[in-house]
């Protein structure tokens, strides 16, 4: 129990950062987005750290949540936040749909899951210009309100770092742990592996969903490119892998080293960003694969009493 | 309309040919070592650039790039090999982490290529008398043709070098069973590099085919070539090199009509649905083996 | 209690279970010994549900469970344990033992008395909180066995629970083993090669080779039958 305590405490101590950040200066553009990808990447960890599955299109929720966002908003004219709260159910109602490929076997769950990400990102690219406003994305001008947009961001990290706290320590988040150390012994204990995998997944796809949808309504624009790009998968993953996967406190840990090593990094070599980013993922593999945290907890195994 | 359906099925062959050599490659890779590489479509892209640059500062045509291709891009992998491969096997999950490695590789290779070479679109011209073949009122394009031809070529002495060597005997005990080999005493690491050496290389020379075939290329767009590999592995059963030809005509084959139909991203949705489609029946794939619950 | 009736699995070619029958009432313990490849570990498997057999019956308390996946089949009273110890690696003993609970419907506290009292049994409570990783291989394979009575199963299926374990633990298995029918109201099946300890504890035994039963009886008839002698003990 220690340890979970250890990990609410500095999660209380990050959010009251987060919160009390707009009041000290108004350039909270950096702090938006730290709050986003520690979403996006505990999310990942749900799903991956728990269910031992590497869903490679992650994005679709993200993509999904976004252009739900934008169509209530833009197309059928409801305010903002009825618009996130269904974007966060499309969210879920996506991962419905897209269940039957929990029953895959590992690798081929990934591609499947990249190729089921790529069919709805065309699908949506070839859906009428009215709805989804084609190539160009939809344009959500008047709802724009950098403040409140941060404020609901923070409030979804609340949410998604508590729903994390909550995991450990419950009987989900132990059959999870069982089913992903071994899902053949976990069926043999009497863990209903597929149904239980289905939770961790419905859980997994609502904060992403939220997520893209109030980065929507924060930047006004749902960008079709951007939306379902292939890198929003691969950065939720990999900063979640640096901090370590299976650990709380490894995806707030990755999200906040590697998004501080890129902002720094695009600030003084804004050209060779993207190689530095190959670069890093490569390294971490070859050097650190079980991440920060999780690199830690294996050479120290004592340290598990106090780091979850 | 019937000829546009011919149409569509005969450029799905000649293609199909081109995404089976993907194919091969990729699984050549993952049935020795259980290694994902994700990078192998900007391997490819980068063959293809190789090519141009022989051609632009060299003035060889294709044809020469086809070996010289081969031949650099198996050395770059062997080396890489040592470089990258060893430490996975450390991991708690080596399919993971070389998935998640090779996808790193990719950024980097991607980012490389952009800094090289910009982010404009290049081709590779290329002329060749006559222009097309007629079949009836069918167009077949001779550098098509040629390139289908290359590529069973290439196909028939990948075949040979696994089935009829005794180098291609070993690297198919180790996808068999990796520590009966190395208990037999053969040295599976100088093997494994080999192996992912012989995938490079046959992206790279994909890459040449691909500038022949396709009109203009870019850095990034080795994503989707990587992507219609895996897609066609899959669809085919992973590890299996027939079941990646197979795979890859299929789905070529659907893209192709659908886009007779409908347009090129419609086609590319059928090919894909045909894959997912194919798994939930099948598991494992065309060709995969049957596996305990 | 548990019946399995003209149990046959074939994979292509290969049969590896031809046709096998037998019934094990309440509380004994019926003994399994055999070849390697003599087709013991499928029979395992088909009962438990992890193969899904070719033909044949299997059947708990007159239930026809043929077929059954693997959840369903241990939440109606069959535990199993593997030759290689399957633990869950990542989670301490106690996590391992609570997991096994969760279909039971139990409080936290319930379940966290129960998996005291078996860890106390196999002598492993000191290492309560110690990851199952951390275990030797003898010790994880008594955490299995705790994992699954845990859960108060109707019978048991261990695979080859002494191979590999030292004699000091092993003895606590053969202990802890011959209280499951008496204290637990628990029948087990157990395969084994180690002959002095199937001899010590089956109330029955059945031989088998090439997927077929070769004989069965008491360790007496067992021992002296001429055909099991030539098939598989030795001259």
């Amino acid at each position: 129990m220690r340890r979970v305590q250890i990990a609410a405490g500095f999660f209380l101590l990050l959010i009251a950062g987060f919160l009390l950040l707009p009041l000290f200066t108004s350039n909270t553009s950096f702090a938006f987005y730290l709050m986003l990808w520690i979403i996006m990447a505990s999310a990942m960890n749900i799903c991956v750290g728990f269910t031992g599955y590497l869903p490679f299109g992650y994005v679709v929720f993200y993509g999904v949540g976004a252009y739900a966002t934008g169509i209530c908003y833009k197309v059928l004219g409801l305010p903002i936040l009825p618009s996130l709260l269904i974007a966060g159910l499309a969210g879920v109602a996506f991962a419905m749909i897209l269940a039957p490929t929990l029953r895959l076997k590992g690798v081929y769950f990934g591609i499947v899951s990249l190729a089921l990400a790529t069919i709805v990102r065309l699908i949506i690219a070839n859906l009428p210009s009215d709805l989804t406003g084609g190539s160009m994305g939809l344009i959500l001008a008047s709802s724009n309100n950098p403040t409140l947009s941060y404020y609901s961001m923070a409030l979804v990290l609340i949410v998604t770092l508590a729903c994390v706290l909550w995991l450990s320590v419950s009987s989900l988040g132990k059959a999870l742990k069982a089913i992903r150390d071994d899902d053949g012994a976990a069926a043999c204990v009497g863990i209903n592996v597929p149904r239980t995998r289905l939770k961790a997944w419905l859980l997994a796809a609502v904060f992403p969903a939220l997520a893209g949808g109030i980065e929507a309504w924060h930047t006004n624009v749902v960008d079709p490119e951007y939306a379902f790009h292939v890198l929003v998968t691969a950065k939720s993953i990999v900063y979640a892998m640096a901090g370590g996967f299976g650990t709380i406190l490894g995806p707030v840990v990755g999200a906040m080293a590697l998004l501080g090593i890129d902002h720094l990094i695009w600030q003084k070599f804004p050209l060779i960003n993207l190689l530095l980013l190959g670069l890093v993922i490569v390294l971490l593999m070859l050097f650190l694969p079980r991440g920060i945290v999780g690199g830690l907890l294996h050479r120290y195994p004592q340290l598990r009493r106090y780091i979850a | 309309m019937q000829d546009l359906v011919l149409q569509g099925i005969v450029n799905g062959l000649i293609l199909g040919a081109i995404y089976g050599l993907i194919g091969v490659g990729l699984n050549v890779i993952f049935g020795v070592l259980r290694v994902v590489n994700f990078a192998h479509g900007e391997f490819l892209v980068l063959g293809a650039y190789l090519a141009l640059m022989l051609a632009q500062y060299a003035g060889l045509s294709p044809f020469w790039a086809l070996p010289i291709t081969f031949l650099v891009f198996c050395l770059i992998g062997y080396l890489l090999y040592f470089v990258l491969i060893p430490r996975l096997s450390k991991s708690n999950d080596p399919e993971t982490s070389s998935l998640l490695l090779m996808f790193g590789v990719s950024i980097m290779l991607g980012a490389i290529m952009l800094l090289l070479f910009d982010a404009d679109a290049r081709s590779l011209e290329y002329e060749i008398e006559p222009v097309f073949l007629m079949l009836g009122n069918i167009i077949l394009p001779t550098i098509r043709l040629i390139t289908l031809a290359i590529s069973i070529v290439i196909v028939a002495l990948v075949a040979w070098l696994l089935y009829g060597t005794l180098t291609g005997k070993a690297l198919r005990a180790i996808i068999m069973n990796r520590d009966a080999v190395r208990i037999v005493g053969i040295k599976t690491e100088r093997l494994a590099a080999v192996a992912f050496a012989l995938g490079i290389g046959l992206a790279g020379v994909t890459g040449v085919l691909t500038a022949m075939v396709f009109p203009s290329f870019s850095p990034f767009m080795g994503n989707d070539y990587t992507l219609i590999g895996f897609v066609v592995i899959v669809l085919g059963g992973l590890g299996n090199p027939v079941g990646a030809l197979v795979g890859a005509l299929l789905y070529a084959v659907t893209e192709q009509v659908a886009s007779v139909f409908f347009n090129p991203s419609i086609g590319t949705i059928c090919g894909f649905v045909l894959m997912v489609a194919t798994i939930f029946v099948r598991p494992n794939g065309l060709f995969g083996k049957q596996v305990m619950r | 209690m548990l019946q399995i009736q003209g149990l046959k699995k074939q994979f292509g070619g290969l049969v590896a279970l031809n046709g096998v029958s037998w019934h094990l009432p309440p509380k004994q313990i019926l003994g399994v010994i055999g070849m390697n490849g003599s087709g013991k570990t499928t029979m395992l498997n088909c009962i438990n549900g992890l193969y899904v057999p070719t033909a044949g019956k299997v059947l708990l308390h007159g239930k026809d469970i043929t077929g059954w996946p693997v959840e369903q089949v241990a939440r109606e009273g069959i535990g199993r344990t593997f030759q290689v110890p399957r633990v869950f690696p990542h989670m301490t003993l106690l996590d391992n033992l609570d997991v096994s609970q969760l279909h039971k419907g139990r409080t936290a506290e319930e379940r966290y008395a129960v998996s005291v009292k078996w860890l106390e049994k196999v002598e492993l409570y000191r290492l309560r909180h110690n990851m199952a990783e951390e275990l030797s291989g003898g010790q994880q394979k008594l955490l299995e066995l705790a994992r699954i009575m845990v859960s108060q199963p109707k019978v048991v299926l261990l695979d080859e629970p002494f191979a590999g374990v030292n004699p000091g633990l092993a003895q606590l298995l053969i202990s802890v083993i011959k209280t499951l029918p008496t204290e637990h109201d628990c029948s087990v099946v157990l395969v084994s090669h180690d002959l002095t300890s199937i001899y010590q504890l089956s109330n029955h035994i059945i031989v088998m080779n090439e997927g077929s039963i070769l004989s069965q009886g008491s360790a007496d008839v067992v021992k002296n039958d001429p055909a099991v002698i030539e098939a598989y003990l030795g001259a």
